[in-house]
């Protein structure tokens, strides 16, 4: 977590193209992009969306977490392709062959539909994930309307982990040092968790009530907060808003008038 | 070995106060740590639903339940896109949890065990539409997808299938995660769990 591009506020300084779009527009992108690609099971459709989205990424930036998330996501679409294309229920015709086992079209076309449509959001969400700071969808979702203290649930979480991995490692080699080896069999695996997680979990909670009793003195909880000075670096906002949702409103409303339709 | 159960007036009354504030975060980072730590030690289960378990008996089913999606939420967005739509099954994981410790299923070793078989029934009827949409009915574990596998090749119901593939590595992953929140909640100091507990 701690190489996320959401941590580090190096994207909000250079003023990229991406930067005057607002998080709300690209996650209501990332929403329009994953209903068009569930909209039908047509793949011409669904590799446009896949270039389109992969271009996206390409003119703004690729960082190595889009990288692995869509590598576990290709491995698993493997294997769904393997599973379906073997054994789908609705398999008839026989695409070809590998050392005598059949692979059937109609299993292969839809894991493909599937694997397609996980792309998609994948890349979509890759733009999202590089794009934006922590700092930048704090400010952002506040100035829209969000509570701060909800803000501060979602935001705090990025800044936190850092510092649990840091205190899980310290425990982790206390443990070592100690002679708790975690490295043999699974039974032992599973019991040389709780050294680690017994402590660990102790400690965090016990920053949490820290934490919380800082925010207290710090007067978190005062009614006469004010709120964060509202950035105008963003291009119209309001008009991608309104696009974006009667986009989505209307994919929606055609897929349940097609589904209601295909019932009678 | 038994615990006390939460006296609260309701187990429903939520106030996000600084207290919950706090502990919000905290568990989902419980949950990414011991996700983590069970993906470094190669072992057979997730764990990374610790921390809205511990949340869950700590704070309430309300708090659990906004831990788990948060907890979804923030990984979809910075790790795995598509984990963002099983927010649902971890609202569903919190409330039960929630409910499950409020009424005392989390006061002895024996009632851990049936409370663990609950909350695996909950994740897996939740989940299971969510695999078959997004991944045709499997779960991405090797040795889950070699069951739905052999299922499917049955003529088998994909929905029954998929089910059982997502049932078989729940039950594993929930009965070891209900132990160790189990075994945690009891090392807590009660100054701890007073804090979480009155806070409202």
């Amino acid at each position: 977590m701690t190489d996320q591009s959401m941590l580090s506020d190096e994207s909000a300084g250079k003023s990229k193209w991406y930067n005057a779009v607002d998080p709300i527009t690209k996650l209501l992108f990332i929403l329009d992009m994953a209903l068009l690609s569930f909209a039908g099971t047509n793949l011409i459709m669904e590799a446009g969306l896949i270039t389109a989205a992969f271009l996206l990424l390409v003119f703004s930036k690729i960082s190595s977490t889009t990288v692995k998330a869509l590598g576990f996501s290709l491995f698993l679409i493997f294997t769904m392709l393997v599973i379906q294309g073997l054994f789908y229920s609705k398999n008839q015709t026989v695409l070809f062959s590998v050392l005598g086992i059949n692979f059937y079209k109609e299993g292969l076309m839809y894991a493909t539909t599937l694997g397609s449509r996980v792309l998609v959001i994948i890349l979509a969400s890759g733009f999202f994930m590089v794009t934006t700071t922590i700092s930048e969808n704090a400010k952002y979702l506040e100035q829209s309307g969000l509570s701060y203290k909800t803000v501060y649930v979602l935001m705090s979480v990025c800044y936190i982990l850092p510092e649990i991995m840091g205190n899980m490692r310290k425990i982790q080699q206390a443990q070592r040092v100690r002679g708790v080896n975690p490295q043999r069999t699974i039974l032992q695996k599973l019991k040389s968790v709780l050294p680690v997680l017994i402590p660990l979990v102790i400690k965090t909670l016990d920053q949490s009530m820290t934490r919380s009793i800082s925010l207290q003195l710090r007067g978190f909880d005062n009614p006469k907060r004010k709120a964060l000075k509202a950035d105008t670096h963003y291009r119209l906002a309001g008009m991608w808003h309104i696009g974006l949702t009667m986009i989505a409103v209307v994919l929606i409303g055609w897929k349940l008038w097609t589904k209601i339709n295909g019932l009678f | 070995m038994k615990t006390e159960p939460i006296n609260r007036t309701s187990m429903w009354k939520f106030k996000l106060s600084a207290a919950t504030m706090t502990l919000i975060p905290a568990a989902v980072g419980i949950n990414y740590v011991a996700k983590a730590l069970a993906e470094g030690l190669k072992l057979p289960v997730w764990l990374g639903s610790l921390g809205t378990f511990l949340a869950s008996m700590l704070a309430g089913p309300v708090a659990g339940a906004i831990s788990g999606f948060i907890n979804n939420v923030i990984y979809g967005l910075t790790l795995s896109p598509i984990s963002t739509v099983y927010a649902i099954t971890s609202i569903g994981i919190g409330i039960a949890v929630g409910i499950l410790h409020a009424r005392g299923w989390f006061s002895s070793a024996k009632k851990v065990f049936v409370s663990a078989i609950i909350i695996a029934i909950v994740s897996a009827v939740i989940s299971t539409p969510l695999n078959v949409i997004f991944w045709g009915g499997q779960t991405g574990i090797a040795w889950g997808d070699s069951l739905f596998a052999v299922m499917v090749a049955n003529h088998l119901p994909v929905w029954l299938a998929s089910f059982t593939d997502e049932f078989v590595l729940d039950i594993l992953d929930k009965v070891c995660v209900a132990y160790l929140a189990f075994f945690i909640y009891r090392q807590l100091p009660q100054r701890m769990v007073r804090f979480f507990r009155d806070d409202k």
